[in-house]
């Protein structure tokens, strides 16, 4: 413990700390307030470094960097940096109805058949994985698939006049599919019906405090997601898109609603981005290569990532557990778990910079 | 026409008075709204014909001492006004509403009659 020339202090060990930036805020992470709990014992350092999600995905990077920079100060011995975070919450959600979600992220695409649900369970599993409160909320209600997904389709609880909703893969997630008598038993309901049962879907559930919830939204552009644009203020949407969806424009329909409701996109993620060979293990990109990604970029959004085409996932998701909890190790999942990060680091950049509006 | 950056998203929302609102957009413009004469521009079905266009409730049809009873935020993107007369249906985007400032420069390129 040899206390050279200068005095080991909080002012020494901050200055250091100033060097480590976030890379997703662009700022220093004693500037945004995320080291807590600073604590000096003889040539012991140790503090928290609060994030703004647990699914961060420059989460260790920056543990390491702050770690490193500390170490090298004269007179410290042990460094010990506790990693904690807390999501905030979009600024317009707070005083809603939705007080307690903090977050809402709707995922959408501009036709069927393109895996969004698929992807929007193992993305709120992953979140959910890395620690974070994640609701699940199915928002096709002519044809729900989520509680096929997560394997629960008995009807949920009652208490205290609002629906308890139910639980798999670490969510908390509530579908019209959990409602209906039998599985089989279609809804053939008119718009004003779909648009009283998702409200309810959404507002008569006690969610609790979530930090995400996520909505699964059904293909297209219509009753639900007007009615989920005019409820609640989201943070904002991803659009779920194939290689061939993208050429064709479709999914772009489905941009400009949410840009005319004023919904921010917080990225693209493009599914089916190619295809594994079971014998072989030939990268195949069957519906065309790299499209999302070049829309994104011509459009200047967030490119989240892309998911293989592989037979794991589909198979996981008829025996009712996401991929991303059932084998959390394989390929397909690691690639969601990134994408769920991204995203995760997407919604900490729209809370940071948005500006918070009230009517005065 | 507002189309610059900013143009249609409001940095801050004001009601004056129970008769006037102000908005101050990103892009730094300032409209003051007075409330009778936006319950006469209302663009639900009710105060305009959903295929033509025309208007059925025009701003001479409106009292001149109605009254904002309640404003609130349409998810991200628009105002509902609950106004004294009772009327409550009209969702006024924020693209609408810049288009309706009734500021002298505004209404020298303004496509919407006042």
């Amino acid at each position: 413990m040899t206390a050279q020339n200068t005095p080991l202090s909080d002012e020494r060990v901050l200055a250091e700390l100033r060097k480590v930036n976030d890379p997703d805020l662009q700022k220093d992470i004693v500037t945004l307030g995320f080291v807590r709990n600073l604590s000096i014992d003889g040539g012991a350092v140790r503090f928290d470094i609060n994030l703004t999600t647990p699914a961060c995905p420059v989460k260790d990077q920056m543990r390491d960097e702050a770690e490193r920079l500390v170490e090298a100060i004269p007179g410290v011995a042990t460094v010990s940096v506790n990693m904690t975070a807390e999501v905030q919450s979009s600024p317009q959600m707070a005083k809603g109805a939705l007080e307690n979600v903090r977050n809402v992220i709707a995922v959408g695409s501009g036709k069927g058949g393109v895996g969004k649900s698929t992807i929007a369970v193992n993305l709120a599993a992953a979140l959910s994985g890395s620690g974070a409160r994640v609701g699940l909320l199915d928002g096709d209600i002519y044809g729900p698939s989520l509680p096929i997904m997560l394997g629960v389709t008995a009807a949920p609880d009652h208490a205290d006049g609002k629906i308890t909703p139910r639980e798999s893969a670490g969510l908390r997630f509530m579908s019209m599919g959990l409602l209906v008598k039998t599985p089989d038993q279609p809804l053939i309901w008119r718009g004003p019906m779909a648009h009283k049962a998702f409200q309810q879907c959404l507002f008569d559930v006690a969610w609790g405090e979530l930090d995400y919830l996520v909505v699964d939204l059904p293909p297209g552009t219509g009753d639900v997601h007007l009615t989920l644009a005019q409820s609640v203020p989201m943070t904002g949407a991803v659009i779920v898109s194939t290689p061939q969806d993208v050429g064709l424009q479709i999914s772009v329909k489905t941009l400009r609603m949410f840009e005319q409701t004023k919904v921010p996109i917080l990225g693209i993620i493009e599914n089916m981005a190619y295809y594994i060979c079971g014998h072989c293990g030939a990268k195949d990109p069957i519906f065309g290569e790299g499209g999302a990604r070049r829309a994104a970029s011509e459009m200047g959004i967030p490119f989240l990532g892309e998911v293989p085409l592989d037979m794991a996932i589909r198979s996981q998701a008829d025996l009712g557990t996401p991929i991303v909890v059932a084998d959390p190790e394989a390929a397909s999942s690691v690639v969601l778990r990134q994408i769920s990060e991204q995203l995760a680091a997407q919604v900490s950049i729209r809370n940071y910079n948005a500006p918070v509006l009230e009517i005065e | 026409m507002a189309s610059a950056p900013g143009a249609t998203d409001p940095a801050r929302i004001k009601k004056i008075s129970n008769q006037e609102l102000m908005i101050v957009w990103q892009d730094g413009h300032q409209s003051r709204y007075r409330g009778p004469v936006l319950r006469g521009q209302c663009p639900c079905a009710t105060c305009q014909d959903e295929d033509t266009g025309q208007r059925l409730i025009l701003p001479i049809h409106v009292p001149d001492d109605l009254e904002f009873r309640r404003i609130e935020m349409v998810g991200r993107y628009a105002l509902q006004f609950e106004w004294s007369d009772g009327h409550r249906t009209g969702i006024y985007s924020f693209e609408l509403l810049r288009r309706l400032c009734p500021c002298a420069g505004c209404r020298a390129g303004a496509s919407v009659r006042t």
